[in-house]
C-alpha cells in the first residue's frame, strides 16, 4: 500500500512509462502499412537478419533497414508529421521541409543554389544532340517555377535567397548553341499573367491554362497562328477539385487552400509505347491523391497523339512534332494537336534509346521543354545521344 | 544508436528498462553490461572488441598496480602499458589519416590513406579506462575486482557514446550498491525529457539554418547579417545538442540509480573564457585538469613552465575535438584569451555588467567558426562575409527572410541558454499536473520532430 502511495506521489513515473510502453506495444501489434498515400512510395517493410547484411555497410546494412522499418512503420506516422507542421507554425516559421508559405495560400520551394556543374554537362548533352542531327530544326524551352513568375505572392525577402531563374534560364540560352537551335524565351509571357491561376498552389507543376501562354508562345514562333483559350475551352473535359498537390504534401500547413485541376480532352487518338489507350487523361486518377498524374496518363516512355483538330493540317502530307519533356510538359503538349498530325512526346526517364524514335521517324519540329529546377537537376539528358 | 530517435525511445529504452528492472539485484550489472553491448554493436557490430580489450587491458593493469604496491618500479611500468594501449588505440582510429596526410603534405610523400571507421565513443572510453588506472596507482581509488562491475561501468550505456565524461570514482559506490528511489527516477525522467527536448527541439530546429546556409547556399553567397545569424545559430546548436545529450545521459543514469557528473552549467552567460571552461564540458576541463595539467606541474610553477604547460593542455584539448588543424586553432585560440585574462583581463571583466558578456559572445561565436568549418579556404570566406568583406550584391537582403522564419527559435535559444526556465521549472514543479503538461507536451512534440526527420515524400519531385 504505502508503495503504491509512493508511486502515486510521483505522477510523472507511471505516466512516462505509460506512454512509453504502451506506444511501444500499440506501435508492435498494429499491422506493417504496404505504401503511403501521403509520402506516394513503398514503406520499409520488416528486414530479416542474415549474416550479410549484419556486417554490410550503407543503406543495405540490417541496424539500417530496421531502423527505417521503424520509422516508416511507426503508428499515426502522417499524424506525428502534421503535428511537427503545426508546431513550426507556434514557432512562427514561415515554412516547413523546405516549402515557404507565400500569399493567398501558395506554397513555393525554397531553390538556393543551382547544381552548376550538372547543368553545364546537360546543356553540353543537348550541344551533342543537335550536332548528330544537323538537320533538325529544334527549339529549346525552360520553363520558370512559380516563384520566379509569381512575385507578388512571395513571402518577404523570398527572392533575396532563392535562385535567379531568370538569369539562369538567360545563361542557358545564350550558351554557345548550334545553328539548328532557336530558344524560347517564356518567363515574361507567364509573368504577364501573373495575376492569373497559371501555376498551382500546393504543387509544383503549372497549370494547363498557364501552360497556354507557352504554348501560344511556342506557335507564334514557328510561324503558325495560336489557337485562343475560348477554342480550348470549349473543347470537352472537366475540372477536379480537391488537388493537395506535392509541396502541401510536404508542408502540410493548416491553411492549405486545395488546387482544381482543369483539364480538356483535346480530340485525338492515343498510342502509349507503340499501344492503343482510349483516352488522353485518366479520368480514373483524378479520384486518387496524385491528381497530376491523371493528365496524358503520367509520364510514358513515348506517348503519340494522333491528332484530329489540326488547323494547319496539309493534304497529302503528316506533319509531327517530338517534345521531350518532363511533367510540365503534360499540361502543354495536348495543346499542340491543333498544329501538328502528330504530335510525339518523350520521357527520357523511362525511354531506352533516343536514336530508336529519330531513326523510324522524321519529324517537322523538335521541343525540349523542361522546368529550370529540372533541366538543372536531371540526369537522364545524356540519353539524348543514343 | 542515438537517444534522439524512434528506434532508441519505443524500442531500445523501454526494452532495456523492462530488462533492467525486472533483473534481480545481484545480475543488474550483468545486464547493464549486456544491454550496452547491444547498445553499442547497433550501430558498430565490428568494433566492441576494441572497448572490450580497453576495458579488460585497464581492469588487469589495476589489479596488478594494487597488488604490487610496493614494487614501485613494477606500478609505474603498469600505469604505462595502460597509458600507451589507450592513447594508442585513439592514436590509431582517430589520428592516422590526420598524421599521414600531413606527412605526405610535408614529405610530398604519397602514403596511401588506410581506410579507418573511428569506433563510435572512442574518445570518450578510453579517457575513461585511462584515468581509472591512474586514479588506481596514485592511490585515489581501490581496484574494482569483480570484472562485471568494472565492465559495466565502462559500457554504461548512458554515458558510452558522448559522455558526460564519468570517472569509476564518480559511481564506484553505486556500482555495488543502487537504492532506487522513486524521486530520483522521477527527476532522471524529467532531466531525459529536457535534454531531449533540448537537442530535438532547439538543437536540431535551429542548427537547420546553420545547415542551410553552410550546405546549400555556401559561405560565398552570404551577407554579413545572415553570416553572423549562421554562426549565432551554431553557437546555439552546439550548446544545445551537446547538454541536451549529456542532460539526457544524466537522466538515464538517475533512472537506473546513477548521480553522473553534471556537465553544462550554462556556459553562455560566462563573463571570461577562464569562467566559460568551468561551465562548458565541465567532465573534460576537470578530466585534463586532474590529468594533464596538474601532473605537468599546473600553475605552481615558473612562467615560461606555465605558458608551456598551458599550451600542451590546449593543444590536446583542440585537437581531442577532432583529427583537423581547426581544432587544434580552435584550442589554441581559447589559449590566447585564457592566458590575456590569467595576466590582466580577469578582474575587470569581473567587474563589467555588460562588456564582459558581449566580450565572451563575440570571441566565442568567431571561435565556433573555427570550430565548424574543418576547411581553411572556407573559413577564411565564412569570416571575411563576417567582417564585410567580398559580400556580393546580390546578396544584400538575404538575411530578412532568415531572420523572419527564425527569431522565434533564436529567441527560445538565447532564453533556454539563461538560468531563468530552469529557475521556473524548480518552482513550477512543486505542482505536479504543471510538471506533467509541459513535459508532457515536450516529448511529445519532440517525438512528432523525430518522425517528420524521417520525412521522405517521394513525389516524382518536380516530375
Amino acid at each position: 500500500m504505502n508503495r503504491l502511495k509512493e508511486l502515486l506521489k510521483t505522477p510523472l513515473i507511471w505516466c512516462f512509462a505509460l506512454f512509453i510502453l504502451g506506444y511501444t506495444a500499440w506501435d508492435l501489434v498494429t499491422p506493417d502499412k504496404e505504401k503511403s498515400d501521403m509520402e506516394n512510395r513503398y514503406l520499409q517493410q520488416k528486414p530479416t537478419l542474415t549474416l550479410k547484411n549484419l556486417f554490410a555497410k550503407g543503406d543495405n546494412a540490417y541496424n539500417q533497414r530496421y531502423e527505417k522499418y521503424i520509422n516508416d512503420q511507426f503508428v499515426l506516422r502522417d499524424d506525428w508529421i502534421t503535428l511537427k507542421s503545426r508546431a513550426e507554425t507556434a514557432l512562427g516559421k514561415i515554412e516547413n521541409n523546405g516549402i515557404a508559405y507565400g500569399e493567398d495560400g501558395y506554397l513555393f520551394e525554397k531553390v538556393v543554389s543551382v547544381d552548376e556543374e550538372n547543368l553545364q554537362k546537360n546543356i553540353q548533352y543537348v550541344q551533342e544532340f543537335l550536332q548528330m542531327y544537323p538537320q533538325q530544326k529544334t527549339t529549346l524551352c525552360i520553363i520558370p517555377n512559380a516563384y520566379t513568375v509569381l512575385t507578388d505572392k512571395l513571402p518577404a525577402g523570398f527572392e533575396n535567397i532563392t535562385v535567379n531563374q531568370r538569369d539562369w534560364i538567360n545563361r542557358i540560352y545564350q550558351s554557345q548553341w548550334p545553328s539548328n537551335l532557336s530558344a524560347l524565351e517564356i518567363t515574361d509571357a507567364l509573368a504577364e499573367h501573373s495575376d492569373e491561376y497559371i501555376y498551382y498552389r500546393t504543387d509544383h507543376h503549372w497549370t494547363t491554362y498557364g501552360a497556354y501562354f507557352a504554348y501560344r508562345q511556342y506557335i507564334e514562333s514557328l510561324g503558325m497562328t495560336p489557337v485562343s483559350w475560348e477554342t480550348i475551352q470549349s473543347v470537352k473535359g472537366g475540372t477536379v477539385e480537391d488537388f493537395y498537390g506535392t509541396f502541401y504534401s510536404k508542408a502540410k500547413n493548416a491553411d492549405v487552400q486545395p488546387d482544381s485541376i482543369t483539364w480538356y480532352d483535346i480530340p485525338c487518338t492515343v498510342e502509349i509505347n507503340g499501344e492503343a489507350v482510349d483516352s488522353l487523361h485518366n479520368v480514373e486518377q483524378f479520384s486518387q491523391r496524385d491528381k497530376y498524374a491523371g493528365l496524358m496518363r503520367s509520364n510514358n516512355a513515348l506517348t503519340v497523339l494522333y491528332s484530329q483538330v489540326n488547323q494547319n493540317h496539309q493534304e497529302g502530307k503528316t506533319s509531327r512534332v517530338l517534345v521531350v519533356k518532363d511533367s510540365y510538359g503534360n499540361s502543354m503538349i495536348p495543346y499542340l494537336c491543333y498544329h501538328f498530325d502528330e504530335v510525339y512526346a518523350i520521357d527520357l526517364r523511362y525511354l531506352a534509346t533516343m536514336s530508336s524514335v529519330m531513326g523510324e521517324t522524321d519529324f517537322d519540329e523538335l521541343l525540349i521543354l523542361y522546368n529550370f529546377a529540372n533541366f538543372a537537376d536531371d540526369t537522364n539528358i545524356p540519353k539524348l545521344r543514343y | 544508436m542515438v537517444f534522439s530517435s524512434i528506434l532508441f525511445l519505443f524500442r531500445f529504452f523501454p526494452a532495456a528498462m523492462l530488462i533492467y528492472f525486472l533483473t534481480p539485484k545481484k545480475l543488474k550489472n550483468l545486464a547493464i553490461f549486456l544491454l550496452s553491448l547491444f547498445f553499442y554493436s547497433w550501430g558498430e557490430p565490428k568494433y566492441f572488441p576494441i572497448m572490450i580489450a580497453s576495458t579488460l587491458c585497464d581492469y588487469f593493469v589495476s589489479l596488478g598496480i594494487e597488488t604490487h604496491r610496493s614494487n614501485k618500479k613494477l606500478c609505474r611500468l603498469l600505469l604505462l602499458i595502460s597509458v600507451l594501449f589507450n592513447l594508442g588505440m585513439l592514436g590509431f582510429f582517430k589520428y592516422t589519416g590526420f598524421f599521414l596526410t600531413n606527412l605526405n603534405a610535408l614529405l610530398g610523400t604519397s602514403i596511401p590513406l588506410p581506410n579507418i571507421t573511428l569506433p563510435i565513443g572512442i574518445s570518450f572510453y578510453t579517457f575513461q579506462t585511462m584515468s581509472y588506472t591512474i586514479d588506481v596507482y596514485r592511490g585515489n581509488v581501490k581496484a574494482e575486482r569483480n570484472i562485471v562491475d568494472f565492465t559495466a561501468f565502462v559500457t554504461l550505456f548512458p554515458q558510452l557514446i558522448a559522455g558526460p565524461i564519468v570517472r569509476y570514482s564518480d559511481i564506484s559506490r553505486e556500482l555495488k550498491t543502487r537504492v532506487v528511489s522513486l524521486p530520483q527516477i522521477s527527476d532522471g525522467v524529467a532531466l531525459f525529457i529536457m535534454g531531449l527536448g533540448k537537442k530535438v527541439l532547439i538543437a536540431n530546429n535551429i542548427g537547420s539554418l546553420w545547415t542551410e546556409l553552410s550546405e546549400s547556399m555556401g559561405f560565398s553567397a552570404l551577407s554579413t547579417p545572415l553570416a553572423w545569424m549562421g554562426v549565432a545559430a551554431y553557437t546555439l546548436q552546439i550548446y544545445f545538442d551537446f547538454s541536451g545529450y549529456s542532460l539526457m545521459a544524466i537522466g538515464m543514469g538517475k533512472i537506473m540509480g546513477f548521480e553522473f557528473p553534471q556537465n553544462f552549467d550554462f556556459p553562455y552567460i560566462s563573463k571570461s573564457f577562464t569562467e566559460f571552461w568551468r561551465r562548458w564540458h565541465m567532465t573534460l576541463g576537470s578530466w585534463f585538469r586532474e590529468y594533464l595539467y596538474f601532473p605537468l606541474g599546473g600553475s605552481r610553477v615558473k612562467l615560461p613552465r606555465l605558458y608551456f604547460n598551458l599550451f600542451v593542455v590546449w593543444f590536446c584539448t583542440g585537437f581531442w575535438h577532432g583529427a583537423s588543424w581547426n581544432f587544434v586553432l580552435w584550442g589554441l585560440y581559447f589559449l590566447v584569451f585564457l592566458i590575456l585574462e590569467k595576466t590582466f583581463l580577469l578582474p575587470h571583466l569581473q567587474k563589467s555588467r555588460v562588456l564582459s558578456h558581449i566580450y565572451v559572445l563575440f570571441f566565442l561565436m568567431i571561435s565556433w567558426s573555427i570550430f565548424a568549418v574543418t576547411d581553411f579556404g572556407q573559413l577564411g570566406i565564412l569570416l571575411q562575409r563576417m567582417f564585410g568583406i567580398g559580400v556580393a550584391q546580390s546578396a544584400a537582403g538575404n538575411w530578412i527572410y532568415y531572420l523572419r522564419n527564425y527569431i522565434v527559435t533564436f529567441l527560445i535559444g538565447i532564453l533556454f541558454s539563461t538560468p531563468l526556465p530552469w529557475k521556473c521549472y524548480l518552482k513550477i514543479k512543486k505542482y505536479k499536473a504543471a510538471e506533467l503538461v509541459i513535459l508532457g507536451v515536450i516529448l511529445v512534440v519532440s517525438v512528432a520532430y523525430l518522425v517528420d526527420a524521417t520525412y521522405n515524400p517521394f513525389l516524382y519531385f518536380r516530375f
